[in-house]
Formats: C-alpha cells, sequence, structure tokens
C-alpha cells in the first residue's frame, strides 16, 4: 500500500455515520461509530472527526436548536452534516484540494440523504437494526458494505483505471461538483408520452395490477432511464427510480456486460476489501464492523444482502431480472426474490423487475399476500408474462416511436434545469450539451444555486406554507447569463451563453421558454 | 495595564518628554495647576457618591500624577477570569481528542440543565454576581488548554515593561488601579476620570483640552471612548471630562439634533438606538442571550474573552474557552474553520494572530459580509491599540487583554450598529456631504494649506460623511480606515466636549504604528481630524485647526454644512425626467430647483420615484466614494431601511464573489423589491424598487440615475481627493 496513494484516499473524503446515544461513557466512544469511510484510518483520527461533528453538533444547538449543525465549512475542507434519523448523524467530509472540488453543499448533503434512503428501503431504519442488536454488530455489518457499494458506484471509471479497480487505493470519488449544477438529485426525470402512448400505459398499469389479483400492489415503469408511469407514492418512487437507474434499466445492465472481464475482478476487490485486510488497523476496524469471519465454520456472523453491488443483475431467460445477491433459494437453482420497504405503507414488498428492450416494469407485491413464497412469487410472474406480454410489447413500440433520443430534452440555445419541487421531477438538458458550458459559466450558476438554497432553507424555516417567489439574473464576468427563477414550488435555473446583453433579452429567453416547455409557470403575466 | 501596551506600541518619546524638563511640559504642568484642578475637584466630588473606589485613582491623575508610583502588585478584586489562571497548560495536538470531549460534555452539560446543579459545569455561571469565580467552571475548562498568568496583573505588566523603555513603565502601574473591573459600568466610567485635562488660559472659558494619552492618560485614548454620557444610563457623568458642556453644547442638545436628524430622512443613526453595552446581566446560560440575533465575540488564542457584544465578557469565559476549542480543535487537524451553518444560524470564525473574532448570528447575511465585519471589529481593535499588540501575546500567551479595551464597548458597538445602516461597511468606500463645488474647494483649500505643513491626513467631517480630505504627498488613507476613525471619534463622547490630541492607529496605512489625531468639533456634527506622525504636535495642530476655523467661518463652510444636512442628498423623487443633461443647472443643490420638488414629488408620495424607483446607491471605483439616495417614503421605517440595507449587502456579496470575478449585471426580484445592480470599470450602482416595477423601465431609470449623478458628481463627490490614486 503505498503511503501517498492512501493519503490521498483518505483525504479526498470521508463519510462516518454515529449515533449519539451511543458512547457516551469515557473510553467507549468507539461505540458511537457505525460507519466510517475509509476504515483504515485509525480510531484516533475516526474519533476526532465524529469529536468535531459531535461538538458542533451540541454547540450550534444553543443557539439554534430546532436545526443544528449542516455545515462546517473550512478553508481545506467541506464537513456536511445529516441526520438521518434522530440522533443518528451522518457526516462527509470532503477535500477542496483541486479546482474542480467545488461543491454545493445541498448536493452534497442530497448525496447522504440518497444513500440512507436507499438503505431503508432494503434494511430498514438504522435505529431500529440497532434495537435488534444493541452491540451494533448487525448494524454495521449492513451499513459497510451498503455504503461501499454506493461509493463504487460514485466512483470515477478512467480508462486507465481499469486495471485496478480497488476503491480504497486512491481513487476518486465523482461527486455531485458544480459541473452537476443542471441536475437535481433526489428528484425523478420523467418521459413526456403522447396522448395515445398514455392510455396504453394506463391500461397496461391496469393489467398488471390485475394480475396479482386482490392483493393490493404497485407497479412502476421506466422506458431507458426515465420514469413512465408511477403508482407509488412520491418518496418510494424516488428510491425505486434512483435504484432502477442505478442497478436495473438496461444501460445499468449493459454496463456490467460490458466490462464483464472486470466485474469478477471488481467483485472480489469488494470482498478484498471487506475481507482480507492487510493492516493491522484495518483488521481492528473490521472487528468492530462484525464483518470478519468469527464463527468457527468460517461463515460471516451475520449474512448480509448487498443490494447495490454492481453488475449482480442480469436478464434472465422469461425476461425477468434476476439476482443472486438475496442469495440462493436451498435446495434450488432460483435465487431469491428482493424485498424492499415501503417508506408510505411501511411494508415489505417483492420486488419483480420485467424488461423488454428498453421498457423497465417494476412490480412490487406485498410479502405478507403470497403464502407460498418463491413459488408464489414464480406463480405471480407467470400471470403478468400471460396477461401483460402484449401490453407490453405495445407500449414499447409506441414508446420507442416517439422517443427522440437521448439529446429528446435539448432545447438549443438553452442550458436549463427544471425542478418541481412538489412533484419531485426534474428535467435537464443533456449532459452531453451541459458540458459544453464553460468553466466560468457553470461555476456562476453554482453560486447561484448555493444563493438560492440559502434562500429556500430560511424561507423553510420561516413559515413552512409560504412559497418563495424570487427571480435572479445575472450577467456574468464571461457575458453569460445566468438566470435562477422560483416559483410556486418549480425551479428553473438556466445558463444562456450566446446570447444578447441586454438583461430584456434574457427576459424575453426565459419567457419564451417558459410558455413553451413549461405551460408559462415562469412567465410573468 | 494599558499603558505598557501603549508604551510597546511606540508612545515612548511622548511618554519621555515627562521625565524631561522643557517648555513642553511645564506648560501643561502650570496649566494643570491653574486651571485644571479646580474644575476636577468639582467632577469628583460629583462622582464620590456613586464611585468612591474610583475617586481616589483620579485624584491622582489630577493632582499628583508624577510622583504616584504603584507597588508592581496591586490587590484586585477577584474575578471570574481567574477561575482559569490556575488551569495547567495542557498541549492540544497531544490530546486534543480528550480536550474536545471536555469541551462537549462542558457544552452538553451546559445545555441540558437551567439551574444550577452543584456538581459539575452544569452551570457555566450560576452566579449571577460577577465576583466570586464558581469552581465548577474553572475545574472543567482548566483542561481546554487555556491557561491564566498566576496573578495577571503583574505578570501582564512584567510582559509589557519588558517591551516598554524601563523608566517610562514605572509611571504606569499607577494605572493599574483603574484598569479592574468592578461592576460593568463603574469601572469603565471611573477610567474617564482619569483623563488629564488642561485648560488653556486662552481659551478656559470656550473649551478643555483633553490630553490623551500622554502619560497617564494613555490609558484615556482607550477608556475615555467609554465616556458616558452618550449612553442613557451613564448620562450624568458626559459633561465630566469635557470639562463641562461649556460649549454651550448640551448633551440633550446632541440627542435632540440625532432625533431631527433622523426624522428628516437622515436615517443615520436612528435616535431610538442607544450606543453603549446592553444586556450586561446575560450569559450563555440564559435564554434571551443565546436568541440574540447577532454575536459578536473577540477572544485570545488561549480563549480569554476579550469582547462580547452581549453580556459581561468575564461571565463568557466557559464560551469563550468553547470557540477557542473549535478553532484550536480544527486547527490541530492542519485546517482553519471558517463558517458553521445551523438552521438560520451562522457562526463565522476569523483568526488574526493570537486574536480570535468569531461572529454567531441568524441575520440571513452572507458569510462574506459577515467576515468583512469580522475584519472590521479587528480593525477598530487595531485602532485603538496597533498590532503590537500581538507582542503581548507572543510574550505572555494567557495575556489578559480586556483591560486594554475597557471602556472601548461604546466604540465596538457603534461599529456593530452601523453594520445595520451603513452601506460603507461593506462598499468599501466612503461618501460625501453634498455641498456646492465652491464650497467644498474652499474647504479643500484651508486643509491642502495645513497638510502643506506636516499634517499627514485633514480630514473634515459632519457624521459619517466627508467635507473634505486631504492627504499629504503619498499618503493614502483607506475608506475603511476612515469609516472606523469616523465611528472611533463619534462613539466616544469625549471627543465632542472637547479638542482632544489622541493616539489612533489606521490599520490600513501602517497597522504597526500609532498616528497621532488632532479631533475638534465645530458643532455637533462637523468635526475637524488632523492626523500626524509626531507625538507632541497637539500646539501646531491646534494653531491648524483655528486657522482652519477662521477660513471656515469666513467662507461660511459651516452654515453650508449644517444646510446640507438638513437638505438631505438625493431624492429619487427629484430623479429628472428629461434625458438632457442640466449641465447649467442654477440650482444650488444637486442640480435641482428647490422650489419645484415639492410639487414634483408629491406626485410620487408613497410611491418613490419615477418607475417605482425606491432607492439607489451609486459607488465610483476611482473615488473610492459612493453616494446614497435619500429613502423614499416606501421605505421608511428604520426597519424597513435596515432590510433594504441588508438586500445590497446580499447583491454586493452575490456581485463580488470569490473566484469567478465580480459579475456585471443582477436583476433580482423577491417579494420584497426588484433590486438592479449594475457593475462598470467605472462605478457600480445599486437601485432598488417596487417589486412590481416593469424591468423595462426600471433598466431605464437606472441610466437616468447613472447620467444624474454624473450631472451632479461636482457637488456630491470629492473630485481629484481619491486616497487611493493620490
Amino acid at each position: 500500500m503505498g503511503l501517498s496513494s492512501a493519503t490521498t484516499a483518505t483525504e479526498a473524503i470521508k463519510l462516518c455515520i454515529f449515533d449519539l446515544r451511543r458512547g457516551q461513557q469515557e473510553g467507549q466512544e468507539l461505540d458511537k461509530i457505525l460507519f466510517f469511510f475509509p476504515a483504515h484510518l485509525p480510531f484516533s483520527t475516526q474519533l476526532s472527526v465524529i469529536g468535531l461533528s459531535e461538538g458542533l453538533i451540541t454547540f450550534t444547538r444553543i443557539f439554534s436548536p430546532e436545526a443544528a449543525c449542516e455545515v462546517i465549512e473550512a478553508e481545506r475542507h467541506s464537513h456536511v452534516f445529516y441526520e438521518a434519523e434522530p440522533d443518528i448523524w451522518m457526516v462527509m467530509v470532503v477535500e477542496k484540494n483541486e479546482t474542480e472540488a467545488i461543491w454545493r453543499i445541498d448536493a452534497l448533503q442530497k448525496v447522504l440523504k440518497e444513500v440512507h434512503s436507499l438503505f431503508l428501503m432494503f434494511h430498514g431504519s438504522i435505529r431500529a437494526l440497532l434495537e435488534k442488536e444493541p452491540a451494533g454488530g448487525l448494524i454495521r455489518s449492513h451499513l459497510y458494505p451498503f455504503i461501499m457499494d454506493y461509493l463504487r458506484a460514485c466512483q470515477k471509471r478512467s480508462r486507465l483505471d481499469n486495471c485496478c479497480w480497488d476503491f480504497l487505493f486512491g481513487k476518486k470519488l465523482l461527486l455531485p461538483s458544480f459541473r452537476d449544477c443542471l441536475k437535481e438529485r433526489g428528484t425523478v426525470q420523467m418521459l413526456t408520452v403522447s396522448r395515445e402512448a398514455a392510455i396504453e400505459v394506463q391500461s397496461l398499469v391496469k393489467v398488471l395490477e390485475s394480475c396479482a389479483g386482490n392483493t393490493p400492489c404497485y407497479s412502476l415503469i421506466l422506458f431507458q432511464d426515465l420514469l413512465v408511469s408511477t403508482t407509488l407514492s412520491p418518496v418510494d418512487t424516488i428510491n425505486l427510480f434512483t435504484y432502477a437507474v442505478l442497478r436495473l434499466t438496461p444501460r445499468a445492465l449493459s454496463s456490467g456486460v460490458g466490462s464483464w472481464s472486470y466485474l469478477r475482478k471488481g467483485s472480489t476487490a469488494s470482498h478484498v476489501t471487506t475481507g482480507s485486510m492487510l493492516t493491522h488497523s484495518a483488521s481492528v476496524s473490521e472487528q468492530v464492523y462484525g464483518l470478519q469471519d468469527t464463527s468457527p465454520r468460517g461463515d460471516n456472523s451475520y449474512y448480509v444482502a448487498r443490494p447495490l453491488q454492481q453488475d449482480r443483475w442480469s436478464k434472465g431467460k422469461d425476461g425477468f431480472l434476476v439476482t443472486d445477491i438475496w442469495g440462493a433459494e436451498a435446495g434450488s437453482s432460483t435465487s431469491v426474490t428482493p424485498t424492499v420497504w415501503l417508506q408510505q405503507t411501511e411494508e415489505r414488498m417483492y420486488l419483480c423487475a420485467y424488461q423488454y428492450r428498453s421498457l423497465t416494469l417494476i412490480l412490487l407485491v406485498p410479502v405478507v399476500s403470497i403464502f407460498n413464497g418463491e413459488q408464489g412469487v414464480s406463480l405471480l410472474k407467470q400471470h403478468v408474462l400471460e396477461n401483460a406480454s402484449p401490453k407490453m410489447l405495445k407500449v414499447e413500440e409506441k414508446l420507442s416511436k416517439g422517443w427522440g433520443g437521448e439529446n429528446a430534452y435539448h432545447v438549443s440555445g438553452y442550458r436549463y434545469l427544471l425542478v418541481d419541487g412538489d412533484r419531485n421531477v426534474s428535467r435537464a438538458s443533456p449532459p452531453g450539451k451541459v458540458t459544453t458550458l464553460t468553466k466560468e459559466s457553470l461555476l456562476a450558476l453554482n453560486k447561484v444555486r448555493e444563493e438560492v438554497d440559502l434562500e429556500k432553507h430560511q424561507m423553510e424555516s420561516d413559515n413552512a406554507h409560504f412559497e418563495k417567489d424570487m427571480e435572479v439574473s445575472i450577467r456574468a464576468k464571461n457575458n453569460a447569463w445566468v438566470i435562477a427563477r422560483i416559483t410556486k414550488g418549480k425551479e428553473l435555473y438556466m445558463v444562456l451563453e450566446k446570447a444578447d446583453e441586454t438583461l430584456l433579452y434574457a427576459s424575453d429567453a426565459v419567457e419564451k421558454f417558459s410558455n413553451r416547455y413549461c405551460s408559462g409557470a415562469f412567465s410573468l403575466d | 495595564m494599558l499603558l505598557p501596551v501603549v508604551l510597546v506600541l511606540g508612545l515612548g518619546p511622548l511618554l519621555n518628554q515627562w521625565h524631561k524638563p522643557g517648555p513642553y511640559n511645564c506648560a501643561r504642568e502650570s496649566e494643570t495647576t491653574q486651571f485644571g484642578s479646580t474644575p476636577r475637584l468639582h467632577l469628583l466630588v460629583r462622582h464620590r457618591e456613586r464611585q468612591p473606589r474610583r475617586l481616589s485613582a483620579a485624584f491622582r491623575f489630577t493632582t499628583g500624577r508624577r510622583r504616584v508610583h504603584r507597588p508592581h502588585k496591586t490587590h484586585k478584586p477577584p474575578r471570574l477570569s481567574r477561575s482559569l489562571r490556575n488551569s495547567q497548560i495542557i498541549n492540544p495536538k497531544a490530546e486534543s481528542y480528550l480536550i474536545f470531549r471536555r469541551f462537549l460534555k462542558a457544552l452538553q452539560a451546559s445545555m441540558s440543565s437551567d439551574s444550577t446543579s452543584g456538581e459539575d459545569l452544569s452551570d457555566p455561571n450560576p452566579n449571577p454576581t460577577p465576583t466570586p469565580a464558581p469552581k465548577p467552571l474553572e475545574d472543567e475548562f482548566a483542561s481546554v488548554a487555556l491557561a491564566e498568568p498566576h496573578n495577571e496583573v503583574p505578570e501582564g505588566q512584567e510582559a509589557l515593561n519588558g517591551v516598554a523603555n524601563g523608566p517610562l513603565a514605572e509611571n504606569n502601574h499607577r494605572e493599574i488601579e483603574s484598569s479592574e473591573r468592578e461592576g460593568d459600568v463603574s469601572g469603565v466610567e471611573g477610567r474617564i476620570e482619569i483623563n488629564l485635562e488642561v485648560e488653556e488660559a486662552r481659551e478656559s472659558v470656550q473649551r478643555g483640552v483633553v490630553w490623551r494619552r500622554t502619560n497617564s492618560e494613555l490609558e484615556d485614548g482607550q477608556s475615555s471612548p467609554s465616556s458616558s454620557g452618550y449612553a442613557g444610563e451613564r448620562g450624568s457623568t458626559s459633561a465630566s471630562s469635557g470639562g463641562s458642556g461649556i460649549d454651550g453644547i448640551g448633551e440633550d442638545e446632541i440627542q435632540e439634533v440625532e432625533n431631527e436628524g433622523s426624522v428628516s430622512g437622515f436615517s443615520d443613526s436612528p435616535a431610538t438606538w442607544v450606543p453603549g453595552k446592553r444586556h450586561l446581566d446575560e450569559d450563555d446560560a440564559s435564554i434571551s442571550w443565546r436568541k440574540r440575533k447577532k454575536h459578536f465575540f473577540i477572544l485570545s488564542n488561549s480563549g480569554k474573552p476579550i469582547y462580547s457584544r452581549y453580556g459581561d465578557e468575564h461571565k463568557l469565559a466557559g464560551f469563550s474557552a468553547t470557540l477557542q476549542a473549535i478553532i484550536s480543535f480544527v486547527e490541530n487537524g492542519g485546517d482553519r474553520v471558517k463558517l458553521v451553518r445551523a438552521g438560520k444560524h451562522q457562526v463565522v470564525f476569523l483568526v488574526k494572530g493570537p486574536i480570535y473574532l468569531v461572529c454567531i448570528s441568524c441575520t440571513e447575511e452572507p458569510y462574506e459580509s459577515l467576515r468583512g465585519q469580522l475584519e472590521l471589529i479587528y480593525g477598530q481593535m487595531l485602532l485603538i491599540l496597533t498590532k503590537s499588540v500581538n507582542r503581548c501575546f507572543e510574550k505572555n500567551p494567557k495575556f489578559d487583554m480586556t483591560p486594554l479595551l475597557g471602556g472601548t464597548d461604546v466604540v465596538f458597538s457603534s461599529l456593530i450598529h452601523s453594520f445595520s445602516w451603513n452601506p460603507a461597511t461593506f462598499l468599501h468606500a466612503y461618501t460625501c456631504l453634498p455641498l456646492a463645488y465652491a464650497t467644498r474647494q474652499a474647504a479643500g483649500a484651508i486643509l491642502q494649506d495645513v497638510a502643506d505643513s506636516g499634517v499627514l491626513f485633514a480630514i473634515l467631517m459632519c457624521k459619517h460623511k466627508v467635507v473634505s480630505l486631504v492627504g499629504a504627498q503619498k499618503a493614502s488613507l483607506h475608506p475603511d480606515d476612515m469609516l472606523l476613525l469616523a465611528n472611533f471619534v463619534m462613539s466616544s463622547e469625549s471627543f465632542r466636549t472637547s479638542e482632544s490630541f489622541s493616539p489612533i492607529c489606521l490599520p490600513r496605512y501602517n497597522p504597526m504604528a500609532f498616528l497621532y489625531a488632532y479631533v475638534h468639533y465645530f458643532d455637533v456634527d462637523t468635526y475637524l481630524m488632523l492626523l500626524t506622525t509626531s507625538s507632541d504636535a497637539f500646539y501646531h495642530l491646534k494653531d491648524c485647526r483655528i486657522r482652519i476655523e477662521v477660513v471656515l467661518l469666513k467662507s461660511n463652510v459651516l452654515s453650508e454644512v449644517q444646510r446640507s444636512m438638513l437638505d438631505g442628498g438625493m431624492h429619487v423623487e427629484d430623479l429628472p425626467t428629461d434625458p438632457l443633461p442640466r449641465s447649467g443647472s442654477v440650482s444650488p443643490h444637486l442640480g435641482q430647483p428647490r422650489d419645484s420638488p415639492e410639487r414634483f414629488r408629491q406626485s410620487y408620495v408613497g410611491i418613490g420615484g419615477p418607475a417605482g424607483l425606491w432607492h439607489f446607491i451609486y459607488r465610483s471605483i476611482y473615488l473610492d466614494q459612493y453616494v446614497s439616495s435619500e429613502f423614499s417614503p416606501a421605505i421608511s421605517s428604520s426597519r424597513q431601511q435596515k432590510r433594504l440595507y441588508r438586500a445590497y449587502q446580499k447583491l454586493y456579496a452575490s456581485m463580488h464573489n470569490s473566484g469567478i470575478g465580480p459579475h456585471k449585471t443582477q436583476f433580482r426580484r423577491d417579494e420584497n423589491y426588484v433590486l438592479l445592480c449594475w457593475v462598470t470599470q467605472d462605478f457600480e450602482l445599486y437601485a432598488a424598487f417596487d417589486p412590481l416595477a416593469d424591468k423595462a423601465l426600471a433598466i431605464k431609470t437606472c441610466n437616468r440615475v447613472c447620467q444624474w449623478v454624473k450631472d451632479v458628481e461636482n457637488e456630491i463627490f470629492l473630485l481629484g481627493a481619491s486616497p487611493f490614486s493620490w
């Protein structure tokens, strides 16, 4: 382990989860730590990160009891806080060492929020797992692989690096930087469908529901990486959508296929990180996380499913997606059907995903309503195939016909992000087009977004019901217009690089865009 | 305590004079005996009733100053901060985590219990009286790398004396007693009395001369600002230091004028605001203290409190230690904490060598603004003490600085108040009083005369607005320095009542050295400041002032100044409608015929100027000056004005954000305003409109404002005197 590479790894990002209710006694501080990345850091360093975080949470509560510390900005690092569950904090420390490392705090906070939401969906709340096993081994053994798998998804994949896929050796993470200021995490991207197609989709949803018989079930339909329809609550929709885009959609699957050669490498590498760390401190930390083999038989003390593990999903012969993440049924080769928790109904659901070309269909059926386990699930799948197949073909065909390709939502001359906060939906210029913007423009927009974030927070803490209405148009040093408009829960961010000098021109451009693509939501009249 | 520092700072030569027989000293001596002592005695008697302990000190100073020699170890009443003095220094690096754990526990404890639990730290300050040191605090925070000298007073002094000129240092000990804090306000008040007052024969009836910071008076330079009078609760002593209100300018009158000012639209310093420190009874355990919207703290790097906007510094020792712990904890990790955000609250840190400054605010001001305010507070501190104070910390890390700043609360509180009304605090520019070109020329000419005779800067000001300003060749005056200097002079009541000669430091000019400021008020608002490097220039500057005064009176400058104060500056209602420049305007004021506006304005009553224009600020970049319009009726209340001010501040920060350079234009609309900002190489314009204002019209109006400003720039700006491009 090269020392320098190890340092860069430790310096670039630290991520920890700790429970303020634990380790209150002197000498038992380690008990607080539920997760720490990088795990090989000495405990003294880990404790000092958590000590500072805890100290400032306590300190800020003196003045702001209702909202404790959200961020520490230091010269070289930003510490981003998120209270995932009462007294359970996630803190991310990112280094600002390079010119590219310019973050928007809100975007980083949303990363923490996202990983926690996903965790909730698959494993339930951290507190519940802690209560199940107060020693903490259970939660640690869940958090560690889960978050490591999640971070691995953020890992920068430069071509040169393919040969060495180990996360802990100085790889950079692709955290949302200012270059992602025209994206909004925690929202869903929708496909715009024609009226005709919408009716088809509607009837498909009906058919799917009927497949489950009398049990209430939910469905989620995606085309490419875009959402077509959902019957889930908004929060569950976001989680499943995120997961689907990360691991289930054709693109997510094919990235695995394309790199099959190193998929194995990837999975062994992850075993390396969790199972056979060589350094002294690391093996100690594994004991803490309960990851090391402790049972005489050599099995892990806990069996933990790793739903975020890369390239573990594949398309089965019947069109349903299969994975061995959740293990295999004892005595048979069929793998166990994954289950997820819905936040809305607090129910555990079977997750069945079907894929036909670009169409991905997710069906969620309550575990309690299926009596004979895996058998019941396959029966259900059978039902779906029999009843819904023709519909699915039709829908796929219709959607493909109307699909404008990757740049479907590009509006020439504009680089934009449109967020509907009420529906948690966003639409943006295609990433390929956003990269044409200069760094200055992106930095300027990033800054404006920061200002708007602050205003929104302040508005939230003042009066939850009051809706912010504001407009900011800035002509930056490089002559680009950077625009933010907030109205009635909707937000529009825009960069116009080759625009005219006058403010009126810029306003006109926004007006046109608003009338044409936002049904006039941002028009002044 | 104070004196030694002054010595360090370069007052040696001045002080030396005291020991040499010479015309300078003789004159003073005789004056003191002849005229000085009588009025003092009178005052002292008045004080005796309230301040018996102070009396002796004051008396010594007025009479036998030079013979008084105090022993090194002066008895001091116990103070809270002493609770820390026996603590051991723990190497924070080695045990940083441990320390932080304790700090954490301390915090948690202090949070959880409101009442006194005798146990550990639950209440850092269970005792309402400042005197006895609560043990728990001492024990707990002992570990926070805080340490005080075993015996504060002598140690602090030793440190200072080491640097100071030997013989002179001895003279200083007399101050020790007076610099101790006894009760809150009273200690400060007492010190005022130490002013050595010399009444001159020639003007014995007219004016008193306050000699500041000569020998014993050294302290006065710092402490006298505290002088009462201004603050309501200590009102009765106001006349004391001044020798008396002989001028006929009583404090009531000042109050009156201020009221008038604010009514007539000079919202500069709203009459309701009373400078000085309030809520002294609070500490970090009080709910009211925690709910204050904006806290400012100065502390030393060993965690000793130096200044707190609210609450008694000494009661906040524990809190101060916590702040220090946060800063040093992050520092030990090889980083430097800048900002902590929690909900609506921001905690902003600024480290300046051994001095830590912290602001805790929920005012929604941007980080950059709050940081700028901390910079100004630090600058204000340097103005009083110079940067040489760092040496005290080098000598003795546990050095207690509070006594050095004793009595300057009022200077800081008035600066902090200006953060919410004075655009100069974020624009880094100064503003001029509108005057006819010829009038300002006349004032400038005589100031130039004086400057040629060895004065570094000659500044004639009316409140915070410059009437005229002249600097010696190659000397440039930074607008921030002007702001701090004007604040220092205006907030210190004693300057108003007598001509004064005080060491001050201009942090942007030379943070290490003192200059000497001769300050004289011509009337309640108008004052002259003559800055020199020479410590014995008092008489020369006095002569200069007399010459200036004669000319100013002769050429009616002073009456014009007063008239301008009454008329106010640019009214948005007066914005010319025709696009043609009014070059040949005969109007006496700002290019507007003074008889027509009444009618003209009526059409805009309640809505401000054309196109819903409510207010604007125009900053000339080359001149380092800005002009701010009067507030239109739409923003007449001080609350509205403060909100607008904050909106400008935000706009400024947004336009000038670091990294991507200044933006060119910004349009911003929210529920309160339409704001337009336009930054060019020559100027910056900030304009506020009605939130429903039409964009196109607003832009047009901004263009007209720029034209208007250019038309009247002779009257609203001081031309040819840019302090930077001298």
